[in-house]
């Protein structure tokens, strides 16, 4: 059909298949074209026209996603022309984007911490994470915590809340750090492999610490030269220890040179280190000098003994470790900033009970931390606001006297917007003081430029006119190439969090200088903001969230704090640290980090504000328990409601109005839920905004995730998921690109149904039932107690239960544990109990799931798909869309649920007697495909006789359909059909009529072909493995007979054993009813939480003497039991399952089990325990299985005659609590 | 007085003038059994301004009477039916003499038009008196084969009447290429543009030519189903045309082997629109008759290949069907007669807005827009002078007075930036505010705009709210810069015609009027003084009679003055609404 056709690409002449669109030939060369409205796994729609490209003789620009190639197309997808209409396309997009990338609380912290995800990581207990994530940015975390200036709460959107209070922002870094400090298992990053580079940082202050630390992680050696004799710089010298205690500072710093960094003390710049030394010792230079010289007020007789600046003041106590006395003295602190906070505060500390704080304007514009101003006034400071001194009177000694003010009033507003202070005339005073404070300012000393510049030819350090280092303010190289500086030194005094931003740019150059890589600033990430739309005041705000007051920090109690004894307590306990996480209002987009639009609108430059004009505002709806949407960030390219139609066939979503006003909604209905939405979260995997996303009740972040690949372990079409977690804590599930499902659809149980994985209430040890409770013991007491247990009665009194859930080693392992342990054949799944023979062959001669799409017609006999195996409704529903693909449903419920999708319905009421009316009518009118049972069936002949001994019209009444004629024209129009597929599932049919499916399949010469014949759709994720693990008690591994001598030799010889049971006691329901078994030991399976009929299951459990389960939560059945082993998960275990198509796919594991022993060693432990040896790799159990398999050819196809109707499920939910633990928060999920 | 028949205009124009109540009430006549003639109902003949219109045939011929209320169609009856006295004054068009009207009517071709007020449209015989359903029997009678009825098409030259202007026959020869067990083919009676009203008066006066047409072309393509596209807002055409299908049908011109050629099976259903301006774009059409939203989708693959329902499907436009039926009678060299080279045959335009006769005029191609809008329409109304037309609707543009020469032929108007469409042609005068013309049709595409289209959705409604701003005084240095990028952007990447031509009315006014965009961003002035915000009001104390009804007015007390004295109005308070202006009985107030 597809014929070879030139095309050339971007200038090149490749080939192409004619039917293909320019992108996916361009995909196929390797020439990525944006687009946000394609999805691979639909049909093309062209919307968003990002995609556009253009071809050489077409008017105008192409959108690439439906434009087909045609011989000779000349197409350019990267010209001038293409990379504008994207961005206009961009551009007016964004213009009407009223949503927010990342939260103020991160766009107002100069060093971008992502506060938002840290807070997540609180939020969930995760501090090591938390600390981990804010050390990406900012390696002093537990320093910021206690002095940062904290622009971020200013930023926080919940100061604009009925509370007014920001989230503790600063308090829970400094939680979570004060945590892992003292934490056994401390973060430590991880480091680069060494470069050999080594770069001489100067100054060991907040920026110099910082620039250690980011280039010790890139593998190269940062060697610190600090002039004191201690690390910190100001942090030691400049900020009390009641503010931040020299020991938490230490750790800090010990952290840094932990990971590799040296610190040389007593090294002055220029000095006794000369910068020649430095050019010879190392690769590159970066200057953290800070500002280190205070200034005093600047007035007359401000010369006078006993006029300090502050931060000398504050520097000689620490350097001295002496405070001065200022007991029966006055002090006056001039200034308004955290340093005229920390010297009032310090003097209060050194005993004067008179100490005051000049500031020439009001407390509002101070810029010292409010909470500074409130505790030092709770210390006794006095405030003379409005005042500015103006002399400084001596006494005769020099000394100071007192100084003289001048009352001030707030005039017009000055440059920095703060309203400018105008001295009131006449308004004089002398305020008498002995010591003077000056809190004004500091003041870089360059002292080393001649050292530096005398010592290169590389270029010239220079100085700005404020007299600090001059730097690219991009990059911060500085004129000399290989010299880079940061922090206050280059800036002129500002705050640590700003100092340790600049490190890390400074290293970022660094790093580029040091690879021989052009030095340049970090490419502009684009953030769409909805400051850009309308100012985010409490207007936007208020109601629309519950009021959450903020938690208050616990401080010294301010009569004991003549002393330096840290004043901030830090938060009580995690509990508190928790619930203030919980405030934070995720203002922030979880899509952030792979928002196909965002990556976009940054490599096209995109400017939000270019079309700025009307945009439609919505209110974000999380009615529907598990899926968000957010219609602020809707692009419109209906990939959600395509999917929904295309591949679910849900059709839940629509598109409502039109042109500028158009938007996404559940069709036909207002909430979601009240749609035909199947909650599966396909249209959130389809989305490439935020628009749709999962609505989870933890902080979902956004934070980066590692992702691991699993089997899902619900049902059984076998689909690859991908868990996304954090420190196994798993935020999301999406889609892999596995063998069952290699377009990366899933359904809602692996979607929605991870919960499970993060429930913190799992048995994690032996627990033994004493007095009606359970007490904790240890592996060896349990195991003792159960092989005791066995070992004390007949081995028939024990029988062994596995559930269907298990990994396929598991299983093996608890056959084997019968068998060659216990010596019984008393093994079997309750799964299946009492269910009849018929399923067990189901999965032979199946059609792949990849052939569906071959079929001319497909039934879906007694089969919810969408409901219990919606990715193989999900394969129909596509085939259906696509190849037009007629779906007939043949049901006894009066209300299916895949009614809507159909385009046939036949109504019955007994699936097995419609199967065997149909069977009969053919058979009775010889419609046999004779040829093809001669060469692949036997026993037809038997099954013929045995069938025509029935009543056709009996079984047409008792089959519920209206008239024979009803069952003629569907045997004769399914024998008819070229390609039938019927599809059944183990749920809604029963086992014998899954044999008379089988039978009819085979009738017409179906069963096997191309396309063509049956699909059986298994409850559990490894239903099938319990028939090739060999629970069954006539069965071994492989559905051989477990009498088979040849089997019994070969079990004896790998399993090194010399005896085996003999006796079969083929039903273990029987045993169960009649009270025969005194032993239960059942291994994943909850037949007490899943019963039917629960009295009938107590009684089984009363009647023995002693019930072992093995399970990770404490089901009902284990509450019943006398010991419960914990389980792991089988993401904890690895393994493999087997899928409903026979196909075994192996997982490895990936996360730490919360069991100390893994299931299948517990089972390992019970067998050596028992006598028997075991390998104990799982790879090697798993060996062992399949070498037990049969090498005979398989046999033929058999007719199987049935006569009655055997549907007898005991059990829901597969006898399974995770299903049913599934089940059941869905239902709940959804109650009003 | 036997023979005497009174025909009244019954299409949806004469009815909102009034023609109801005065076929009523020459019914009530009729019916009280004094006075016999014969009442018979027509549509519209095309002179809108004179509706009601009324027709009166006697032994002495045709009269036809303009603007008839209840008490003139008494006089009819008085003067004309009783007294053998046709009343002259009334008469706009008459066989024996001429009337000022006839200049409207002498210079025009009737091909399409051709039934249109001279048949009873719910009357299947009076059809088929004029030669209606000759053609399909000829097809039947002569065993034309449907290549050569594709071919006869061909050489007629006929493009397509709905705007794009693509050759008829040729559309079909691609359909019948496609083979198939169902094919369709779709009548598109989606007529959308603000001023064109040529389909529903076709719909409404002839609906069984364009019938006979789909029956012709579901012939020629093999079709096996024919639907018409109606938009629900033209209910007088579905009733037509569902009266029309039902006689057909009974006729045998429906249904299984018609006219006894076998295997010929073909119905037709009409599908109502529910207004969208978008599904007269031939892809949306097929959505929304196949019950998804109207929105449009990529092409190829063309409906000829695969259409509705995913067959193949050809679309064609009332007004192109309905010459079908004439080109098969009359051949296609009687067709190709008319017109220029490129452009065979006639165009029915509405002619609306400034224009001194306003209605429907059928005219043969290559005649010079001035000739229609001067001969024809007679001119601007009230003596006014001339500005511009918009041609095209808002998919069209306007084409100013120095381009008036532009004969209407597809390639000709195209060259001036504006489009032949669907044959719209709103005049205006020099009152009328360019930018403020181009907000218009803007606004009517951003809001019609289907949502799909990143351009056309969020493209059309910047410009929209450049075009508000500049009129509300408000431009900004580069906006006319910025409304022709946006233009040429949202023109190269648009999926369906709406959004490719949706800039057309601001890209012809730019480039025709720019001085205007200048005038009113530079120098804040409206030059035809239609943006009230540009405007300032000032009382002209010579005129000024103190008689204070603008004060009393005016919405913000911006107008101080005692009875009796001169008023003055203060420019601080004023907002620019104009009601003093449009209140001041004495034009004491002065605009500028």
């Amino acid at each position: 059909m597809s014929d070879t056709i030139n095309v050339t690409l971007d200038g090149k002449i490749t080939q192409a298949n004619s039917g293909e669109t320019i992108l996916d030939v361009a995909k196929k060369n390797n020439i990525e074209i944006p687009t946000l409205c394609h999805d691979p796994r639909l049909k093309p729609f062209t919307s968003c026209y990002v995609c556009v490209v253009e071809v050489q003789g077409l008017r105008g620009l192409q959108p690439s996603c439906s434009t087909k190639v045609t011989e000779g197309m000349n197409i350019e997808t990267n010209n001038d022309k293409v990379r504008k209409g994207r961005k206009t396309a961009l551009d007016l997009m964004l213009s009407n984007h009223y949503a927010d990338c990342t939260a103020p609380c991160i766009q107002t912290c100069p060093a971008g911490v992502d506060i938002q995800g840290y807070i997540s990581h609180i939020d969930k207990g995760q501090y090591r994470d938390a600390v981990a994530l804010i050390k990406e940015t900012n390696p002093l975390p537990a320093i910021c915590g206690r002095i940062c200036v904290r622009p971020c709460e200013v930023g926080c959107r919940r100061n604009q809340l009925d509370e007014g209070a920001p989230v503790g922002i600063d308090y829970l870094k400094r939680f979570a750090s004060d945590w892992d400090l003292e934490s056994d298992d401390k973060y430590v990053p991880e480091i680069q492999p060494s470069t050999g580079k080594k770069i001489a940082i100067i100054g060991a202050g907040p920026g110099g610490l910082s620039a250690a630390f980011f280039l010790q992680k890139l593998g190269h050696q940062a060697d610190i030269f600090e002039a004191a004799p201690a690390a910190g710089g100001w942090l030691r010298y400049g900020i009390p220890e009641y503010r931040l205690p020299n020991d938490i500072l230490q750790k800090e710093v010990d952290n840094i040179t932990e990971i590799g960094a040296n610190i040389f003390y007593n090294k002055k710049f220029g000095d006794n280190l000369k910068y020649k030394d430095i050019k010879n010792d190392y690769d590159a230079t970066i200057l953290t000098i800070g500002s280190q010289k205070g200034t005093l007020i600047g007035c007359e007789g401000d010369d006078a003994e006993n006029v300090f600046s502050g931060i000398d003041f504050l520097k000689d106590m620490e350097v001295s470790g002496k405070p001065f006395d200022f007991t029966g003295k006055k002090v006056a602190v001039v200034g308004g900033g955290n340093t005229a906070m920390d010297c009032c505060r310090t003097s209060i500390r050194c005993g004067s009970t008179e100490v005051y704080v000049i500031y020439r304007r009001t407390e509002k514009e101070m810029p010292a931390n409010p909470i500074e101003i409130h505790e030092s006034k709770i210390e006794g400071v006095q405030y003379k606001l409005l005042t500015n001194p103006i002399r400084v009177n001596k006494d005769e000694e020099g000394k100071v006297k007192s100084v003289t003010c001048l009352e001030m009033e707030l005039g017009e507003p000055d440059a920095s917007g703060r309203r400018r202070p105008v001295p009131i005339s006449g308004s004089e005073f002398d305020l008498e003081v002995d010591y003077i404070l000056a809190a004004i300012g500091q003041k870089t000393i360059v002292d080393f430029l001649a050292d530096i510049n005398g010592s290169t030819d590389e270029g010239e350090l220079k100085i700005n006119r404020w007299g600090d280092i001059e730097a690219n303010p991009d990059t911060l190289q500085t004129g000399i190439n290989s010299v880079f500086a940061a922090g206050d030194g280059v800036t002129g005094p500002s705050t640590v969090i700003a100092a340790i931003a600049q490190a890390k740019t400074a290293a970022y150059s660094c790093n580029q200088f040091l690879n021989n890589h052009e030095i340049v600033a970090p490419k502009n990430e684009f953030l769409s903001k909805k400051d850009n739309f309308k100012l985010q005041d409490s207007s936007v705000f208020k109601g629309q969230y519950p009021v959450q007051l903020r938690e208050e920090m616990p401080t010294l109690d301010p009569d004991n704090r003549i002393n330096f004894n840290e004043v901030e307590l830090g938060y009580t306990n995690e509990e508190v640290a928790i619930h203030e996480a919980q405030r934070c209002l995720e203002c922030g987009c979880v899509k952030v980090f792979n928002c196909d639009l965002k990556d976009y609108s940054t490599e096209y430059g995109v400017e939000q504000n270019k079309y700025a004009g009307e945009y439609n505002e919505y209110k974000v709806d999380f009615r529907h328990p598990f899926i968000e949407i957010d219609n602020n960030k809707c692009i419109l390219c209906s990939r959600c409601i395509r999917i929904c139609k295309e591949v679910v066939g849900a059709d839940a979503l629509g598109l409502v109005n039109r042109g500028f006003h158009t938007y996404v909604a559940p069709s036909m209905a207002d909430r979601l839920q009240d749609s035909t939405c199947e909650s599966c979260g396909l249209c959130i995997s389809t989305c490439p905004t935020g628009a749709l996303s999962e609505n989870v009740l933890f902080k979902p972040g956004p934070i980066k995730t590692d992702k691991v690949v699993t089997i899902c372990n619900y049902c059984s079409v076998g689909c690859e998921i991908v868990l996304n977690h954090k420190s196994g804590f798993v935020m999301k599930v999406s889609g892999g690109e596995g063998i069952v499902n290699p377009d990366g659809n899933i359904c809602k149980y692996p979607k929605f149904g991870f919960n499970y994985l993060n429930d913190n209430v799992r048995i994690t040890k032996p627990l033994l039932k004493v007095k009606g409770g359970f007490k904790e013991i240890s592996f060896k007491k349990a195991y003792d107690i159960i092989t005791e247990k066995i070992t004390q009665v007949k081995p028939d009194d024990n029988a062994f239960f596995a559930g269907a859930r298990l990994t396929n080693e598991e299983m093996y392992l608890i056959q084997k544990l019968a068998r060659a342990g216990a010596k019984t054949n008393n093994v079997t799944s309750l799964h299946y109990i009492n269910r009849g023979d018929g399923y067990t062959f189901n999965s032979r001669s199946n059609v792949p799931f990849d052939q569906i799409e071959g079929a001319s017609k497909i039934y879906l006999l007694g089969s919810e798909i969408n409901e219990d195996n919606a990715v193989a409704g999900f394969m129909i529903n596509n085939a259906q869309f696509n190849n037009n693909i007629p779906v007939e449903l043949i049901t006894i419920h009066e209300n299916s649920s895949m009614e809507r999708k159909v385009d046939n319905i036949l109504k019955v009421s007994s699936y097995y007697h419609f199967i065997k009316a149909v069977n009969y009518y053919l058979v009775a009118n010889n419609f046999h495909n004779a040829m093809y049972i001669g060469d692949n069936c036997e026993a037809y002949e038997e099954y013929r006789n045995s069938v025509m001994q029935e009543n056709f019209g009996e079984l047409v009444e008792l089959s519920g359909v209206p008239t024979m004629d009803t069952v003629v024209e569907f045997a004769k129009s399914y024998n008819n059909e070229m390609n039938a597929v019927i599809v059944f599932s183990e749920k809604e049919i029963s086992a014998n009529a899954s044999y008379e499916l089988f039978n009819l399949s085979m009738i017409t010469g179906k069963l096997g072909k191309t396309s063509n014949g049956l699909i059986a759709l298994k409850d559990k994720n490894n239903s099938q493995g319990l028939f090739d693990m060999g629970i069954c008690p006539k069965l071994g591994v492989g559905t051989q007979p477990i009498d088979d001598p040849k089997l019994i030799k070969l079990m004896k010889k790998k399993w090194k054993v010399d005896e085996l049971p003999s006796t079969i006691n083929e039903s273990q329901f029987i045993n169960l009813e009649e009270g025969k078994l005194k032993n239960l030991f059942i291994f994943g399976e909850d037949p007490m939480g899943t019963a039917k009929n629960p009295v009938r299951i107590a009684g089984w459990i009363s009647v023995s003497d002693f019930v072992m389960v093995q399970d990770s939560f404490m089901t009902k059945t284990a509450k019943r039991a006398d010991i419960i082993l914990p389980a792991s998960f089988p993401i904890e275990s690895g393994g493999s399952f087997t899928n409903t198509q026979k196909v075994i796919q192996e997982f490895e594991p990936k996360f730490n089990s919360k069991v100390n022993r893994l299931s299948y060693q517990q089972l390992i432990d019970l067998l050596k325990k028992l006598g028997v040896k075991q390998k104990i790799n799982i790879e090697d159990i798993r060996m062992e299985a399949m070498s037990l398999l049969s090498t005979a050819k398989e046999n033929k196809l058999k007719f199987v005659y049935t006569n009655t109707d055997n549907q007898h499920r005991i059990f829901e939910y597969g006898c399974d609590s995770i299903d049913k633990y599934f089940e059941d928060a869905f239902e709940s999920a959804f109650e009003e | 007085m036997e023979n005497t028949k009174i025909i009244v205009g019954l299409g949806s124009c004469g009815i909102a003038a009034g023609a109801k109540k005065v076929y009523d009430k020459f019914l009530s006549i009729q019916e009280s059994g004094n006075l016999s003639f014969d009442l018979q109902k027509t549509s519209c003949i095309g002179m809108c301004y004179r509706e009601p219109l009324v027709e009166v045939i006697d032994s002495n011929g045709s009269y036809m009477y303009g603007e008839i209320d209840e008490n003139k169609a008494s006089e009819i009856i008085e003067e004309h039916i009783l007294k053998n006295t046709p009343i002259v004054d009334y008469v706009v068009k008459a066989d024996t003499f001429k009337t000022d009207d006839n200049a409207f009517i002498d210079d025009q071709v009737k091909i399409t038009l051709r039934n249109c007020g001279y048949i009873d449209p719910e009357n299947i015989d009076e059809y088929e008196a004029r030669d209606g359903y000759r053609a399909i029997k000829k097809i039947a009678g002569h065993q034309v084969s449907r290549l050569d009825v594709i071919q006869t098409i061909i050489d007629s030259g006929l493009r397509g009447r709905g705007g794009g202007g693509f050759p008829t026959g040729l559309k079909w020869k691609f359909a019948n290429n496609n083979k198939a067990q169902e094919k369709y083919i779709i009548c598109n009676a989606d007529e959308g543009d603000p001023g064109a009203f040529m389909d529903r008066s076709v719909l409404e006066g002839d609906p069984h030519s364009v019938l006979e047409g789909m029956i012709i072309g579901a012939y020629a393509i093999e079709a096996t189903g024919g639907v018409i596209y109606c938009r629900a807002e033209y209910p007088l055409a579905i009733v037509r045309l569902q009266i029309a299908i039902e006689q057909a049908r009974k006729k045998g011109y429906l249904g299984n082997n018609i006219l006894g050629i076998h295997g010929f099976n073909f119905d037709i259903y009409i599908k109502e629109g529910a207004g969208a301006f978008v599904c007269g774009e031939e892809t949306a059409l097929i959505a929304s008759i196949e019950g998804e939203r109207g929105m449009p989708r990529k092409r190829p693959p063309f409906p000829a290949a695969s259409g509705l329902w995913k067959q193949p499907t050809n679309i064609n436009n009332v007004e192109t069907l309905a010459n079908i039926p004439w080109i098969i009678i009359n051949g296609a060299a009687e067709y190709a007669k008319y017109g220029t080279d490129r452009s065979k045959g006639t165009k029915v335009f509405a002619l609306v807005g400034k224009i001194a006769r306003s209605g429907l005029a059928e005219v043969p191609m290559g005649m010079s827009i001035r000739d229609v809008i001067f001969k024809i329409g007679g001119g601007i109304q009230n003596n006014k002078k001339f500005k511009a037309v918009q041609m095209g609707g808002p998919s069209g543009g306007c084409i100013p007075e120095h381009l008036l020469d532009t004969i209407v032929d597809y390639d000709s108007v195209n060259a001036t930036g504006a489009i032949m469409g669907s044959g719209g042609m709103v005049v205006m005068d020099e009152d009328t505010c360019m930018i403020n013309v181009a907000k218009f049709f803007l606004d009517f595409t951003e809001k019609e705009s289907c949502g799909k289209c990143t351009f056309c959705r969020i493209g059309t409604k910047r410009m929209l709210e450049i075009l508000t701003r500049i009129t509300e005084g408000k431009g900004k240095e580069g906006d006319i810069e910025k409304l022709e990028e946006l233009s040429y952007q949202i023109k190269d990447s648009s999926l369906c015609g709406l959004g490719q031509t949706a800039p057309n009315p601001v890209l012809t006014t730019i480039k025709y009027f720019r001085h205007e965009y200048e005038a009113h961003i530079h120098d804040k002035r409206c030059p035809a003084k239609v943006c009230t915000s540009l405007l300032t009001f000032e009382i002209i104390p010579d005129k000024c009679t103190g008689c204070t009804i603008c004060a009393v007015k005016c919405p913000t007390d911006a107008i101080d003055g005692a009875r009796k004295e001169v008023h003055f109005i203060r420019e601080e308070d004023c907002i620019q609404c104009g009601t003093c202006f449009a209140k001041c009985r004495f034009d004491a107030i002065k605009v500028f």
